[in-house]
């Protein structure tokens, strides 16, 4: 395999460890909490997707990933208000690791639900468009990893405008910086804080949809996303949008290159020993914390 | 017994009684798989017990529970498999590794804030869970390895069956009467002002670092010694034991049960191992519920189903339960302050330049001052002047980004918190900083000098309840002296404002202080209780300790104040008499106003 195929593999999981990193930096600044149920609700935006797929005749479509996304995007935002309503809005006035806690129960919740309804094993995901490779300058590229970066490239550049273009978005960062101030000026904090995570759990189940076709999903895979999009926030800065993204391809790139030079479960424990020396010597993140309130 | 131990016992006792029926009656008449499933039951237990003192106690969330279990679990086997040492050295041998590593983590990562802590634990959890995954021919890999044996000690072999599962549970009383001691000691006291105050608990000498440390080594001897049980009781040894899995289970046995009740353990690991069996219909369905359970009663009952008891208990009980036993009657003994013959002339405290910071606000820009024994110092000026804070540098909770303070001539510029109270300096805060579950006395008695907990008083050792008594004698005699006796068995959070206020002075005198930093103590209070604090101040400054008030209401300030100091941008704008001080012209324009009738 080649050295442009590695690139392009760790780009294409970066961008979607992006989109769960993001998700869980717009619940972490609304909520001031860390939400355990992140990589989980990846995992059900997987088991979704299969789940419409066998739904609906997507068979005889070149683009059958790409029907998907709005979909189990929707879905994914669908729970993700769901998780606001019941594990956040009851302990908002609590000390944040009541909300840690509330949205690990989330998560059981998540994985043994997946367990009942579809079993432990592998699933995968129907491809974003069909067709297995494309020549580019005479390197081999797989198609799937292609179209994962540019979803994700859209969606991330979709989200930008969002929260820095518009009304919309200007609000949601009022009410994630001071929810009392936001309230006293008449911003809807409590719908604000919803869409939030409406927003996050939607980046993590499209995460999902992308993410199982190349790698798969059972009902555990959770704590491996949402153990990357933790670190992936921790060393892009806790609390900050930019630094989440490059968290994410910093993460994605180190696994896919110490997954080729070494073994799967190797390049985890180095990611969890480098993150472990990180946390050690710079506890403040590589580049510095952006939000204040603590988890 | 006294009478907090015995108002305690007197809650502990029916949960404690029920718990131990419910093991009897479950062992009564139950085959070999009931008394398996009850043996687990008492293995987590003890893994429970073990993860109250860091998640419940001091509340710290770690993460690595499950892999203190899953690592006494794999070293005691391999021990037994590998080099065919019995139980009664495997066991002992396992707990010294989890304490060791716990040790090594607890040190570099227990400082961190919340989330990373709990990000660091968990990413050492994953670390052991690969280790023991990967490192096929010690631990077997991902099958494990089978025929581990079952209890043996110095050659004989506890019988399959009942005598497994009564041994199993005879560590766990083991577990539950040091966790019992623990809850019931000044160590215990200490952890809950930490969880619910930490600054006020730094001002009251309780070295943070050090509590969190020795919960987190107390909770990995019994997150190991409940996984070892666990090992011998199954027969197997695989990386199950080391899941995240396991980690969540005690996690759903600690908050379901209750986090911080001994009870709760034993509630929380009997229910969550016997709730799948009853619900075997659900098949894979059942384990839903236990995020299902953990979500309800995170949301509906935070103290969880022990604490949701005790509540109802308590409520029966009334509010405030009267202690029973031997009457409290203040010790004319216990010495008044500690009696230091002062230099009247020479500063207890004195600051110099001090400066700090915050982002790019200079909260105080260069305060040089002083204040002598027996000398009650105003600090005066307008809001965001720098009062608090500097009364926050003074007492150590933030590093000047210059300048030095001297306490009694030494430097104590880089002192933590901790240190200073220990040193003499006292504080009280703006808004009564104190732990709701414990009563006014006993708020009081954990920061009482010189009968300072320590890690020992875990263990119900000679001499524990007698320091526990003069602690408690004390207490009472400082709130004799703040006025505040009547309130002594009251629960914290039961306290009236003024009250409160009034328990905060009398735990800032039971320290025995050479300093005590005031915040707003008048703040609310009626011109009856202003009177009556302001003579309480004057008689404790009259024993020769030093007093720095900050307030804003200048009819009680002013005549109580030997001197005043005006801050205003952090800076001292004015210095001496009251009378001159709020004369002068810059304090009125800055502070009073030109108008302002005093």
């Amino acid at each position: 395999m080649s050295w442009a195929q590695i690139a392009i593999d760790g780009l294409a999981l970066g961008a979607a460890y992006a989109l769960v990193a993001l998700g869980f930096v717009l619940i972490l600044n609304a909520a001031g909490a860390v939400n355990f149920a992140q990589g989980d609700l990846v995992m059900a935006g997987g088991f979704a997707a299969i789940a419409l797929a066998s739904a609906l005749p997507l068979d005889a479509l070149p683009v059958p990933g790409l029907v998907l996304a709005p979909l189990v995007a929707l879905a994914g935002g669908g729970a993700g208000w769901i998780v606001a309503e019941v594990a956040y809005r009851p302990l908002r006035h609590r000390p944040p690791v009541a909300v840690f806690i509330a949205t690990i129960a989330v998560g059981i919740m998540l994985q043994h639900g997946a367990n009942g309804i579809f079993g432990a094993a592998e699933r995968r995901t129907p491809p974003l468009v069909s067709g297995d490779a494309v020549v580019v300058g005479g390197v081999t590229l797989s198609l799937q990893s292609l179209a994962i970066v540019a979803t994700a490239a859209i969606v991330i550049l979709l989200l930008h405008r969002l929260l820095e273009r518009t009304q919309l978005g200007r609000r949601l960062r009022a009410a994630a910086e001071d929810p009392e101030m936001a309230r006293a000026i008449g911003i809807p904090v409590r719908r604000l804080t919803a869409l939030a995570f409406a927003l996050g759990a939607g980046l993590a189940a499209l995460a999902g949809l992308l993410l199982a076709n190349v790698y798969f999903v059972t009902p555990t895979a959770g704590l491996a996303f949402m153990l990357k999009a933790y670190i992936a926030v921790t060393i892009g800065g806790w609390g900050s949008l930019r630094g989440a993204v490059i968290g994410a391809f910093l993460v994605a790139l180190f696994e896919v290159a110490a997954g080729r030079l070494f073994s799967a479960s190797l390049a985890d424990a180095l990611l969890y020993a480098a993150l472990l020396l990180a946390l050690l010597f710079k506890p403040e993140g590589l580049f510095g914390e952006a939000a204040g309130r603590r988890a | 017994m006294s009478g907090r131990a015995r108002i305690a016992a007197a809650r502990a006792a029916p949960l404690s009684l029920a718990a131990a029926a419910a093991v009897a009656l479950l062992a009564a008449g139950a085959g070999a798989y009931e008394l398996r499933l009850l043996a687990i039951a008492g293995c987590y237990a003890l893994a429970v017990l073990g993860y109250q003192f860091i998640f419940g106690r001091v509340g710290a969330l770690s993460l690595a529970q499950g892999a203190f279990f899953g690592l006494g679990a794999y070293a005691s086997a391999l021990l037994a498999l590998k080099l065919g040492w019995d139980f009664a050295r495997s066991f002992p041998a396992a707990i010294a590794l989890a304490v060791a590593l716990a040790a090594v983590v607890g040190a570099t990562v227990l400082r961190l804030a919340s989330h990373y802590f709990a990000l660091a634990t968990l990413a050492v959890a994953e670390l052991m869970h690969i280790l023991v995954i990967e490192w096929v021919s010690l631990t077997g890999g991902g099958n494990g390895l089978p025929n581990v044996p079952g209890f043996v000690l110095f050659g004989w072999a506890v019988p399959r069956g009942w005598p497994v599962t009564a041994f199993v549970w005879a560590f766990a009383a083991l577990g539950i009467a040091l966790a019992a001691n623990y809850s019931r000691s000044l160590y215990g006291d200490g952890a809950r002002l930490l969880r619910a105050e930490p600054l006020a608990a730094a001002a009251a000498g309780i070295d943070a670092a050090g509590r969190r440390l020795a919960a987190f080594l107390l909770s990995a001897a019994f997150g190991a010694a409940g996984g070892a049980l666990y090992v011998h009781t199954l027969g197997v040894v695989s990386p199950e034991a080391m899941q995240f899995d396991v980690m969540v289970l005690i996690l759903c046995m600690a908050v379901i049960g209750g986090r911080n009740a001994v009870a709760g353990a034993i509630v929380g690991a009997l229910l969550l191992v016997h709730l799948p069996e009853w619900f075997r219909a659900l098949e894979g369905w059942r384990y839903l519920a236990y995020g299902a359970g953990l979500l309800l009663v995170i949301v509906a009952a935070p103290e969880g189903i022990a604490g949701a008891v005790e509540a109802l208990w308590r409520r029966r009980l009334g509010n405030t339960a009267a202690p029973s036993g031997r009457t409290l009657v203040p010790d004319a003994a216990v010495p008044a302050a500690r009696a230091a013959p002062f230099a009247e002339d020479r500063a207890i405290l004195a600051v110099q330049g001090l400066a700090i910071a915050f982002g790019g606000n200079r909260a105080l820009a260069g305060v040089t001052l002083f204040v002598r024994p027996g000398e009650i110092l105003g600090l005066i000026g307008p809001n965001g002047s720098g009062k608090t804070t500097l009364l926050n540098l003074l007492s150590g909770f933030h590093r000047p980004d210059a300048g030095r303070i001297f306490l009694d001539g030494r430097d104590a510029t880089r002192d933590p918190a901790w240190r200073r109270a220990r040193a003499g300096i006292a504080r009280s805060f703006q808004h009564g900083a104190l732990a709701g579950d414990l009563t006014a006395l006993d708020n009081v008695a954990l920061a009482a000098y010189g009968i300072r907990a320590r890690a020992a008083d875990v263990f119900r050792l000679p001499g524990r309840d007698a320091k526990r008594r003069r602690a408690r004698d004390a207490a009472l005699s400082a709130l004799a002296k703040a006025g505040a006796a009547g309130a002594a068995h009251t629960m914290g959070a039961d306290l009236a404002p003024a009250e409160r206020r009034r328990v905060e002075l009398a735990r800032a005198l039971v320290a025995e202080p050479r300093v005590i930093l005031l915040d707003e103590p008048a703040a609310g209070l009626s011109d009856a209780e202003k009177a009556a604090l302001r003579s309480a101040l004057r008689e404790i400054a009259a024993r020769g300790i030093a007093i720095v008030v900050v307030d804003h209401g200048m009819p009680f300030l002013i005549p109580l104040a030997s001197r005043v100091v005006c801050l205003d941008a952090g800076r001292v704008i004015a210095a001496g008499a009251p009378a001159d001080v709020i004369a002068d012209p810059e304090v009125r324009r800055a502070y009073l106003g030109a108008g302002a009738v005093l």
